[in-house]
């Protein structure tokens, strides 16, 4: 609810009639393409419980504990305020990083976690979970 | 000098409208920035949003935070707003423009005309700091552009970040600049020109990675003087070398440094036109705006808001 409530706060500086396109928004993450849900209250908690399970079942492939390392590096990159969220799902481009932003980052989870990674590849990097999964895999051949 | 540019205020009413301009001339770059400290305005910015497409307005909302959902915003109203003022095939509503992506993810117009022969050359690209959100457009000239904040802070220390994606070349450059903080607006110099290029080529990042190009930047000479009503600048000359293939077509990319407002450095990276013989040089003409839209156009070039540092720019 908090990723939700957030995009509503962000939103009272522009006109009310935006209100119910705000709701749509935030709930229209890439990850849930497929869902077209009307929007009313009652919504969305299964939307929610969607949203988790794709979590779940994409997290198998990385460990809660690099994700969140992940997001820290995230966060003191980009100078996001304390309140903004991250998680797997978070792009990179959506948290307003662009393309310096994004190879720091990939230094600093370069450092971090003792990995090298390829520019190609580097540049393939657009969410927090493929950075996690990426980790990972390279810390697998390690 | 500045009989080209003219400063034109014009309020907007109801039914606002954009100065029109006519399209770049070759070898011509229109560049279009927006200072988004600038535009406050609630129902200014509820306009724009008026403009965007309903995908784009659901990104502009996707974005965490008033702050970027706002730069979000004014960078789709930046680049629909400047391309209407051009009315190519009848176009002057904003809304009406439609984009797409190419093959390597570039953002292009679609231009629908009923014949489908006559396909208007008009090139974009848009670059955004925290502070400054521009547009570069070219007629028949790929073009891309980066805009960094000068002050803006680098994480990772400067030399390590060079080796990792750095040419040996631009290594050794920045190596070689013993003042920390000279080495840091080197460094911002160079990644814009690179940024630039990777944007104009327009085939993604693989395409060309950074550590596989070197910008070079001759200065032995720096002048400028004054032609007819034109200010030349000799800033430096800048040149693309491919590491891969050094004979390929990098003499046909052309650069231009500036720097804008005090604070930004800004690359601009455009095809020569091909009627240009190899190793002639011919300078970038350069028009540059300061904008909100439906509100203000200040024609800038030629005023201290733009400044040209590096390559051969004409004003």
């Amino acid at each position: 609810m908090a990723s939700i409530a957030g995009a509503s706060i962000s939103m009272t500086s522009f006109s009310s009639s935006l209100k119910l396109t705000t709701q749509t928004s935030s709930i229209g993450i890439s990850s849930l393409r497929s869902v077209s849900l009307p929007i009313s209250g009652r919504s969305f908690p299964s939307l929610r419980l969607k949203k988790d399970a794709s979590r779940f079942r994409v997290s198998c492939a990385a460990k809660p504990e690099t994700l969140d390392k992940v997001c820290e590096i995230v966060r003191n990159q980009l100078a996001l305020a304390p309140d903004a969220v991250v998680n797997g799902e978070s792009k990179f481009v959506a948290l307003g990083a662009d393309s310096l932003d994004t190879v720091e980052i990939v230094m600093g989870l370069e450092e971090e976690f003792g990995i090298s990674v390829e520019e190609e590849t580097a540049q393939s990097i657009v969410s927090v979970q493929d950075a996690a999964d990426l980790i990972e895999k390279l810390l697998e051949k390690k | 000098m500045k009989m080209r540019c003219c400063f034109q205020r014009s309020f907007c009413s109801a039914s606002s409208s954009l100065v029109p301009v006519q399209l770049p001339s070759p070898m011509e770059t229109h560049f279009w920035y927006v200072l988004p400290d600038q535009v406050k305005s609630v129902s200014l910015l509820n306009q724009y949003m008026g403009l965007l497409s309903p995908i784009e307005k659901e990104n502009v909302l996707s974005m965490p935070g008033h702050q970027l959902q706002k730069r979000a915003l004014l960078a789709r109203a930046l680049v629909r707003t400047t391309i209407a003022r051009y009315q190519i095939n009848g176009h002057v509503d904003p809304r009406s423009l439609k984009f797409k992506k190419n093959i390597h993810g570039k953002p292009e117009v679609v231009w629908q005309s009923e014949d489908g022969w006559c396909q208007p050359h008009l090139h974009f690209n848009i670059s955004h700091s925290s502070s400054m959100i521009a547009c570069g457009v070219t007629s028949n000239s790929r073009i891309g552009i980066d805009v960094e904040e000068k002050q803006r802070k680098i994480k990772n220390n400067i030399l390590a970040f060079a080796r990792r994606y750095f040419s040996l070349h631009e290594i050794e450059y920045l190596s070689s600049i013993s003042d920390s903080e000279v080495q840091h607006q080197e460094f911002i110099k160079l990644w814009t020109l690179k940024e630039a290029y990777v944007k104009a080529l327009g085939k993604g990042f693989s395409a060309a990675p950074f550590k596989t190009f070197t910008i070079h930047v001759k200065t032995d000479y720096k002048r400028s003087f004054v032609l007819a009503e034109d200010l030349l600048f000799e800033a430096s000359e800048i040149m693309v070398e491919s590491l891969n293939d050094p004979k390929s077509l990098t003499s046909s990319w052309q650069f231009a440094l500036l720097e804008l407002v005090g604070s930004h450095y800004a690359a601009i990276c455009m095809e020569k036109d091909k009627s240009i013989k190899v190793g002639m040089k011919v300078p970038v003409r350069l028009t540059a705006w300061k904008t909100i839209p439906f509100v203000e156009d200040e024609c800038v070039s030629g005023t201290d808001a733009v400044i040209p540092i590096g390559g051969l720019i004409k004003l």
